[in-house]
């Protein structure tokens, strides 16, 4: 806890964020490009699906991406809640929209993956379909969150939103297992992986480097929110002088 | 007790309740779902009663081994999916995906005849989530057939 | 089907879209940091 009082104090965030930011914005990005050339060029195809495996080390990350987003969103909504930091707040909201990119490129990338392996673009599938609602709700984040930075709101029905949102986490993660679905089952899980070690190695790279770097876009996204609040309650201030 | 606690540590076993409420509700929601929300029917689930042939419906399951057969006017074919419990029949007129092989997973779209055989105008490939070079497989050969 | 087409557009749209959320990014917080700057200075 007492690392979370320290964070929460503006100042010394930004004294933190500052370095913090271009760090794991280019270890990001120096760590996923590794990752994606590797995943290219250094790996053996695979024995049924041949190379279009490939898009696997781009895939995953941005579908953990999409998902561990909206989970950093509801645990930054509930600290928002419980301790009514404001800080928790603008984390809450410089998450959304990066998450929603990758949950979009998530969809994106499985469609292309999709077309040559299973012989289609897109099905209504358990899997497909509950990781296109999360997509939705991401949206739905945005849209709600701006128009009630807009009406001058306090930022509470945005956080409430972001923990019902969570309901869809546990539906992507097990649509797989409890329900029949054209989407494989999990290849990763607690307990080892179904990739072969000499295909796997290169997934390490790009899920750590796109973590990095959605962490850098979330930094730069909280500064930007924090100068433009500063810009505000000082125009405000002047004004009522 | 509650009434001696803090209102930020009320807040605090609150938002845990709700988190936990809401996970939870999207667990029993997936049960709930189950029959609904399945993609496709598998061998064994429709052993005992035939969805109606002009309902379109999906089989899903892996192609027996050897099963496959293709027709002289080179666009059809048959061949048996199974779950390892139940098996259908299957006739297909068009063209496979790549990825269709014997032993492999498979969605057919279509529908059922009467006699309890699947008339099928699409195929998907559907492949399990293990993923290796072809040399490691050639030696897990016998593993792969594994239904699932 | 030969694969690279597909391989490739996914790799192109994941880079793209990544450049693109990270120009953006980082053009608002320069935008908003000179402007509190300015403001402070004043």
């Amino acid at each position: 806890m007492p690392i979370f009082h320290a964070l929460a104090n503006p100042a010394r965030f930004q004294k933190l964020a500052r370095p913090l930011t271009p760090l794991c914005f280019w270890a990001g990005v120096a760590l996923a490009l590794f990752g994606c050339w590797a995943g290219l060029t250094r790996t053996p195809a695979d024995y049924l699906q041949g190379e279009t495996v490939r898009i696997l080390y781009i895939h995953v990350p941005c579908a953990w991406l999409g998902m561990g987003g909206w989970s950093a969103l509801a645990l930054a909504s509930i600290a928002y809640l419980v301790w009514r930091h404001p800080l928790a707040a603008v984390a809450a909201r410089a998450i959304a929209a990066p998450g929603a990119l990758f949950a979009g490129l998530c969809l994106v990338t499985g469609s292309i993956w999709g077309r040559p392996t299973w012989g289609t673009w897109w099905q209504w599938d358990g899997r497909l379909t509950s990781m296109l609602l999360l997509f939705f709700v991401y949206i739905a984040y945005i849209a709600l969150s701006r128009a009630d930075a807009e009406r001058g709101g306090d930022g509470r029905i945005p956080a409430l939103f972001g923990v019902a949102g969570t309901i869809l986490l546990p539906v992507i993660r097990y649509s797989v297992i409890w329900w029949n679905t054209l989407h494989q089952g999990q290849s990763i899980g607690l307990t080892g992986s179904t990739i072969a070690p000499s295909m796997l190695w290169p997934l390490w790279f790009t899920l750590s480097g796109f973590s990095l770097f959605f962490a850098g876009l979330v930094l730069m996204r909280m500064r930007a929110m924090l100068a433009r609040q500063k810009v505000e309650a000082r125009m405000r201030r002047m004004a009522a002088v | 007790m509650t009434s001696r606690m803090k209102p930020k540590h009320q807040r605090l076993v609150l938002a845990c309740l709700a988190l936990f409420a809401t996970l939870g509700a999207g667990g029993l929601a997936l049960s709930a779902l189950k029959d609904e929300a399945a993609f496709f029917y598998a061998p064994a689930d429709v052993a005992g009663d035939l969805p109606s042939p002009d309902r379109a419906v999906r089989l899903g399951g892996m192609v027996e081994k050897g099963s496959v057969h293709r027709l002289g006017d080179g666009v059809s074919m048959n061949f048996v999916v199974t779950d390892g419990k139940a098996s259908v029949p299957v006739r297909f007129t068009g063209v496979a995906p790549d990825l269709f092989r014997e032993g492999s997973g498979v969605v057919a779209e279509g529908h059922f005849r009467p006699d309890g055989s699947f008339a099928a105008d699409n195929l998907l490939a559907k492949h399990d989530e293990r993923y290796m070079p072809p040399q490691m497989a050639g030696k897990m050969a016998p593993e792969m057939t594994r239904p699932q | 089907m030969n694969p690279w087409p597909f391989v490739s557009a996914a790799y192109a749209l994941t880079g793209l879209g990544a450049a693109g959320i990270a120009w953006v990014s980082w053009r608002a917080m320069r935008r908003a940091e000179r402007a509190a700057e300015a403001l402070r200075r004043r």
